[in-house]
């Protein structure tokens, strides 16, 4: 199949849309998982060997399976590949280390979320889209979906990044590189397709056409800096805190209606006894609850909430399901059946399926939840482990014989700078893991900060 | 676990005080080996027994006598020979002409602290009558079963090169010692520290005891309540347990080297000021707890691989419980 060289900008644009989302989310998972510690565009790369590999594979003339069977085999020794040099570049390959933390990965999924398993999400996920995209073909409805979806997952990306504690480098560029993609693919597919009143203006014109929207959007970018000044958004930001302001203030008076948890402490009994102060009843006194009631209130609460959301569920599902059947009913050839009851069936179904699993679920994790049932613990060994996952990411794993004083050690002589914290953070974990100690509040802000300030670290990988 | 056990678990501060108090005083008679000197009184703490083996001239008497002496304890010598007799070890009855009766004449196991200097010296039958006295602190002479004096302590030494003229302990004497130490030669500085220190007189002679007997009884009360998690109490069978399916050993340790190996790191963790134990003390205990249990294949000795080494190998390739 041969393409033409407009048809070649489409795919390259389309290639340049996904790539932007893939490189900002795939950073934001890195960091959160691996410490920073995995070439993002290393992985990002097997997207267009993806994409490539495919569109060759296609031009033979093999039954499908046998072309599928061959994808997904070049996917799997892609993926071991890039597990070896990102993770275990330190190791011999006849070291089997490496090829058994992938199961291991898989097998403990449910306590955390290793960096092989990211990478075999993400060549997955690349792969698929690689594939995907050389078995599509570009047109203009595909760009904009493209762009739609890609624009979403981009800004998502960008406002969870903070929130979550986490620095995104070059957050500029990946936006720039995105909206011109974006903006020569959708203005060359439009141009190509010509179906609109600007193709009918500037038919075979498609370079002024792009020049055009190239234009138009920054003009439009212009015009949106120009009203949204920094005063503008410390209005909005300053109206959104007096809104909030007025809210907790509203659930402070609502909280004041219940009883005290704890009874105030007694303090020494005067001397004499004083007269009760003439004071005018405390009308909010009459309207506080007896735990009884707090108890039946909770429980209808809980109720209601749920029932909302059941009803919500159920109007959602009703309204796409009446869109369905006009649609149907609209096509010619096409038959409309009725199953009164079924939807309801199904739903409840799926309700008692989803109880079935959980229950199933919580019986399968209560033995551990019962060990570690203490959350100061659960917090102490939760950094522990993020330090393992951090540290061996950055290439010093753990080894399996090695005590957690030994292994600080090692750490130590890495990274003498935050010596004192990672001692911290392994006292504390001795402490709790072998002591059965319980941490203060105190300590576990301590703990804390030492985290914060070693995992800033980056460990140099050994050769 | 809960916060309450926790609190009531006791202060591990008396133990090392008294730690850091008798390592100081046996240190002004061996120079250097402080780990040593730790790991003996750890086999104090434990009630077990120590051998002490090295080549001659290290110090393996002065420390056993140093030890003894730092100990406000009764103490006694025995020098093995091949003709020393199990009566001349654990006592006789003599007939007294004066009273026309048998009396009893203690011999010198009587004591809370034995030396037995070059054990391997004395005959199998003289050796096989300390059985009873380590394991089951009680003698028995002519039907007639004498418990020992508390604490007892056995520190017994050997020479591994003048093989002539000695008898090789037997499996079941060697199970019998909780631990087993080498000195090594000392360091130039240490070697030239041992001359000036002994240049006018022997500092052994000047040496007091620090630590009551009393004291040494309650302290050994003190380690036994030391916390042992469950998974650091999985981790020392699963060391034993290792020797005894390793290919280079023909007979791995028994379940009193489990227990041995328990009590003793229930000991170092007491002795550096903690009431619960810590992979790192079994890791540091395991070659002198264990290493002296073992028989390697003649295989293996032939390759030049000792007891301590297969120890070792064993250690370092077991998982130690760790988050994952």
């Amino acid at each position: 199949m041969k393409l033409d060289w407009r048809q070649s900008i489409l795919y390259i644009a389309a290639l340049g849309i996904e790539s932007c989302w893939l490189y900002a989310l795939l950073m934001l998972l890195g960091i959160k998982v691996a410490g920073g510690n995995l070439s993002i565009p290393g992985i990002l790369f097997l997207y267009p060997v993806a994409f490539l590999f495919n569109r060759l594979l296609r031009l033979l003339r093999w039954p499908r399976a046998c072309l599928l069977g061959i994808s997904w085999l070049a996917w799997a020794a892609s993926m071991l590949l890039m597990i070896k040099v990102q993770l275990f570049g330190h190791l011999p390959l006849s070291d089997t280390a490496w090829l058994l933390s992938i199961p291991q990965s898989l097998v403990q999924v449910i306590y955390t979320f290793r960096p092989e398993l990211l990478i075999l999400i993400s060549t997955v996920a690349l792969w698929w889209l690689g594939r995907r995209l050389a078995y599509s073909s570009v047109n203009f409805v595909a760009l904009v979906s493209k762009f739609q979806f890609g624009l979403v997952i981009l800004a998502f990306t960008f406002l969870i990044a903070s929130p979550l504690g986490v620095t995104l480098h070059g957050q500029v560029p990946i936006t720039l590189a995105f909206f011109l993609s974006a903006l020569v693919g959708i203005s060359v597919a439009h141009a190509l397709e010509g179906t609109s009143w600007l193709s009918g203006l500037n038919q075979g014109h498609w370079g002024g056409l792009l020049l055009f929207s190239i234009s138009l959007i920054l003009v439009l970018g212009l015009l949106i800096s120009v009203v949204i000044t920094p005063d503008l958004l410390q209005f909005i930001v300053d109206a959104a805190r007096w809104v909030w302001g007025l809210i907790t203030r509203g659930v402070a008076f609502i909280i004041s209606l219940f009883p005290a948890p704890e009874p105030a402490s007694m303090g020494p009994l005067p001397e004499e006894p004083m007269a009760p102060p003439a004071e005018e009843p405390d009308w909010s006194e009459l309207l506080r609850m007896p735990d009884s009631v707090r108890s039946g209130l909770r429980i209808g609460w809980t109720v209601m909430v749920v029932g909302f959301l059941l009803f919500f569920l159920w109007r959602v599902s009703s309204d796409i399901f009446r869109w369905l059947r006009r649609k149907l009913t609209g096509m010619s050839g096409a038959e409309f059946e009725p199953l009164p009851g079924a939807f309801k069936a199904d739903l409840l179904g799926l309700l008692k399926r989803i109880l079935f699993w959980w229950l199933r679920l919580r019986l399968l994790l209560g033995k551990r939840t019962k060990a570690a049932a203490l959350p100061e613990v659960n917090s102490v060994r939760q950094i522990y482990r993020q330090l393992l996952r951090w540290a061996g990411a950055g290439g010093h794993p753990r080894l399996s014989s090695q005590t957690p004083h030994e292994y600080c050690h090692a750490l130590s002589g890495l990274l003498p700078e935050v010596q004192s914290d990672l001692a911290l953070i392994t006292q504390q974990y001795v402490l709790t893991r072998y002591g059965a100690w319980l941490p203060t509040e105190g300590e576990l802000g301590q703990l804390s900060q030492a985290w914060h300030k070693v995992k800033q670290n980056k460990l140099k990988r050994l050769n | 676990m809960d916060k309450t056990a926790k609190e009531t678990r006791p202060d591990m501060s008396p133990v090392k005080e008294a730690a850091s108090r008798l390592i100081s005083n046996v240190s002004k008679v061996i120079v250097g080996k402080r780990e040593t000197i730790e790991l003996a009184l750890v086999a104090m703490l434990c009630e077990g027994h120590l051998l002490i083996e090295d080549v001659p001239g290290i110090g393996k008497t002065m420390l056993a006598k140093a030890v003894a002496k730092s100990l406000g304890c009764s103490f006694r010598r025995i020098q093995a020979t091949p003709d020393l007799l199990p009566s001349d070890v654990t006592g006789i009855h003599y007939f007294n002409q004066k009273t026309s009766e048998f009396e009893f004449r203690p011999g010198p196991i009587m004591a809370n602290i034995v030396l037995i200097d070059e054990i391997n010296r004395a005959t199998p039958r003289t050796q096989s009558c300390l059985l009873e006295s380590m394991q089951e602190q009680q003698v028995t002479v002519d039907l007639e079963t004498i418990p020992l004096p508390r604490p007892f302590l056995v520190i017994a030494t050997q020479n591994p090169v003048e093989l002539e003229g000695t008898f090789p302990l037997p499996e079941a004497q060697l199970d019998r010692f909780l631990l087993m130490v080498k000195l090594g030669y000392p360091s130039e500085d240490e070697e030239g520290a041992i001359l000036s220190r002994f240049e006018k007189e022997n500092p052994l002679d000047s040496l007091n005891s620090v630590l009551e007997t009393k004291e040494l009884l309650e302290l050994q009360k003190l380690c036994r309540q030391v916390y042992v998690e469950e998974s650091v109490r999985n981790y020392v069978t699963a060391i034993t347990r290792a020797t005894r399916d390793h290919a280079g050993i023909r007979l791995g340790a028994s379940p009193r080297a489990s227990l041995g190996l328990h009590l003793a790191a229930q000991a170092l963790a007491a002795i550096r000021g903690r009431n619960y134990v810590i992979p790192d003390d079994v890791k540091h205990l395991a070659v002198p707890a264990l290493a002296h249990r073992l028989i390697s294949k003649t295989e293996a000795q032939l390759r030049g691989r000792s007891s301590e080494a297969i120890v070792s190998e064993i250690v370092s390739s077991l998982p130690v419980p760790v988050e994952e």
